[in-house]
């Protein structure tokens, strides 16, 4: 008993002290569908690409939206998108995303929005250190759409919802979701 | 004058800006070469303009990779955004459902 | 001339100057294609570049000058193509919404307000009917090499160029009255 509570004990400890980047999601498990998909969208940009990106944005981005864009960018590390947009139903199966909700189910990751209905799941992540967001992942499944988003880094989820006219109030953040139910 | 002309008059073939294949060609250098043959003085000529072209190209392919970058950057928080919102809005309506219900 | 030499391979793997010269040969083509596709002229070098680098890894198997040339069609037409659907998500414009072309002074055939005019509408057609109106009026294919060129049914091919001119002339008459 004693062994199996030092045992637990390192493991926590060991947990603790895992760099931020073994705690990046991987986005794993559907590189056979893009020969499914009639249209497929594979990002992946790391913290340098993203320097890269904010500085280009800076010189050529003369409207409000690339300005927001920048904005949004300052703060992360690294981006992954993967989407897939398909003729017909049943193209991907729901258990081809278990390797990445795995990932999701780890300590530091919390699932604060979860909907399911006629055949579509969305279900929103973040991870948090020292109360601080440090990660965000979207898990959207339809039945001719996947798509997966990976971000590391500070983002201002208020901010990505209001991004290029889509004229929508802001997501409340976890900490104001009771508030909203309540109004 | 008909459209069929003004058409091919307006899509004629131009030139992409100059030094461009010198650029493509620097560009193939970061690939092993495959066999020389070309006498010794020829070929180390090519290589000291191809060293001059290398410089200039690796930095335009550069300002390229950052455009590309900022492309796939603006891209990809669009699509978070949009499923972040399509998300929010299926929350909102399943709890005005659930308010009527109760 | 490069295209009267012998054999492809052979020449031109060997020799990065004699494939500078290759690219030469070709690039107003590629790089028109996806200018006129994109209107962007700075992705359409970067998006040329891309199909000359990738030409260089593939020039072991091709076969003969037309050979290149009918595989760097392909390339571009496909490139230009799946790039368009990766940016599907920005807001687009359909011709449909394009604004009229202002009125230009002078109807003669080589005003470049028209020609502006007329690249901004085709750079505004859906995807693939924008690169069969490039392929027919840049490279003057006619439709049984334009559906080859895309791998794409003859018939589609005629459907897009008649919809695509179509939708150019009602565009165009409503403020000019360009004929046929």
């Amino acid at each position: 008993m004693r062994r199996l509570f030092l045992i637990l004990l390192v493991a926590a400890w060991t947990a603790a002290l895992l760099p931020a980047q073994l705690l990046q999601l991987r986005i794993t498990g559907l590189d056979g569908l893009a020969s499914k998909a009639k249209e497929t969208v594979d990002i992946t940009l790391d913290s340098n690409l993203l320097q890269m990106a904010g500085g280009f944005l800076a010189g050529n981005g003369k409207d409000k939206d690339a300005k927001d864009i920048k904005a949004l960018l300052a703060g992360l590390k690294a981006i992954t998108v993967r989407s897939y947009e398909f003729k017909e139903d049943g193209q991907y199966r729901i258990e081809d995303l278990e390797p990445i909700r795995a990932q999701l189910r780890t300590p530091g990751w919390s699932k604060i929005v979860s909907t399911q209905s006629k055949g579509e799941i969305s279900e929103i992540y973040t991870r948090t250190e020292q109360g601080k967001m440090v990660g965000f992942a979207i898990i959207a499944a339809e039945p001719r759409e996947l798509t997966v988003v990976a971000i590391e880094g500070s983002i201002d989820l208020n901010d990505l919802s209001k991004l290029k006219g889509l004229g929508v109030p802001a997501i409340p953040i976890p900490d104001q979701g009771k508030k909203g139910k309540q109004e | 004058m008909n459209l069929d002309d003004e058409l091919r008059a307006a899509l004629r073939r131009e030139d992409p800006s100059p030094g461009f294949a010198q650029r493509v060609v620097a560009r193939t250098q970061s690939r092993p070469a495959r066999k020389f043959w070309l006498p010794r003085l020829i070929w180390a000529t090519a290589l000291a303009a191809m060293l001059v072209f290398g410089f200039v190209g690796a930095f335009e392919y550069r300002q390229m990779k950052a455009e590309r970058a900022g492309r796939d950057a603006v891209l990809a928080l669009r699509i978070a955004a949009e499923k972040l919102n399509m998300t929010r809005d299926r929350v909102l309506r399943r709890e005005s459902a659930d308010s009527r219900e109760n | 001339m490069l295209t009267q030499a012998a054999a492809i391979p052979e020449m031109l793997t060997d020799d990065r100057e004699r494939f500078a010269e290759l690219v030469r040969e070709h690039q107003a083509m590629v790089f028109s294609m996806a200018c006129r596709y994109l209107r962007n002229r700075s992705l359409a070098e970067e998006i040329a570049q891309d199909v000359f680098l990738q030409l260089y890894r593939k020039l072991p198997s091709l076969e003969s000058p037309e050979h290149v040339l009918h595989w760097l069609r392909w390339v571009t037409a496909h490139r230009l193509i799946d790039h368009s659907r990766q940016q599907k998500r920005r807001p687009q414009s359909p011709l449909e919404d394009a604004p009229e072309p202002a009125a230009a002074d002078s109807m003669d055939g080589a005003d470049p307000l028209l020609a502006h005019t007329l690249r901004e509408l085709v750079a505004a057609l859906p995807e693939n009917a924008r690169v069969v109106m490039i392929l027919r009026y840049q490279e003057d294919l006619d439709p049984m090499d334009i559906a080859q060129a895309l791998d794409m049914p003859l018939a589609t091919v005629k459907s897009h160029l008649q919809r695509s001119l179509a939708l150019l002339r009602d565009k165009l008459s409503r403020k000019r009255g360009v004929g046929k």
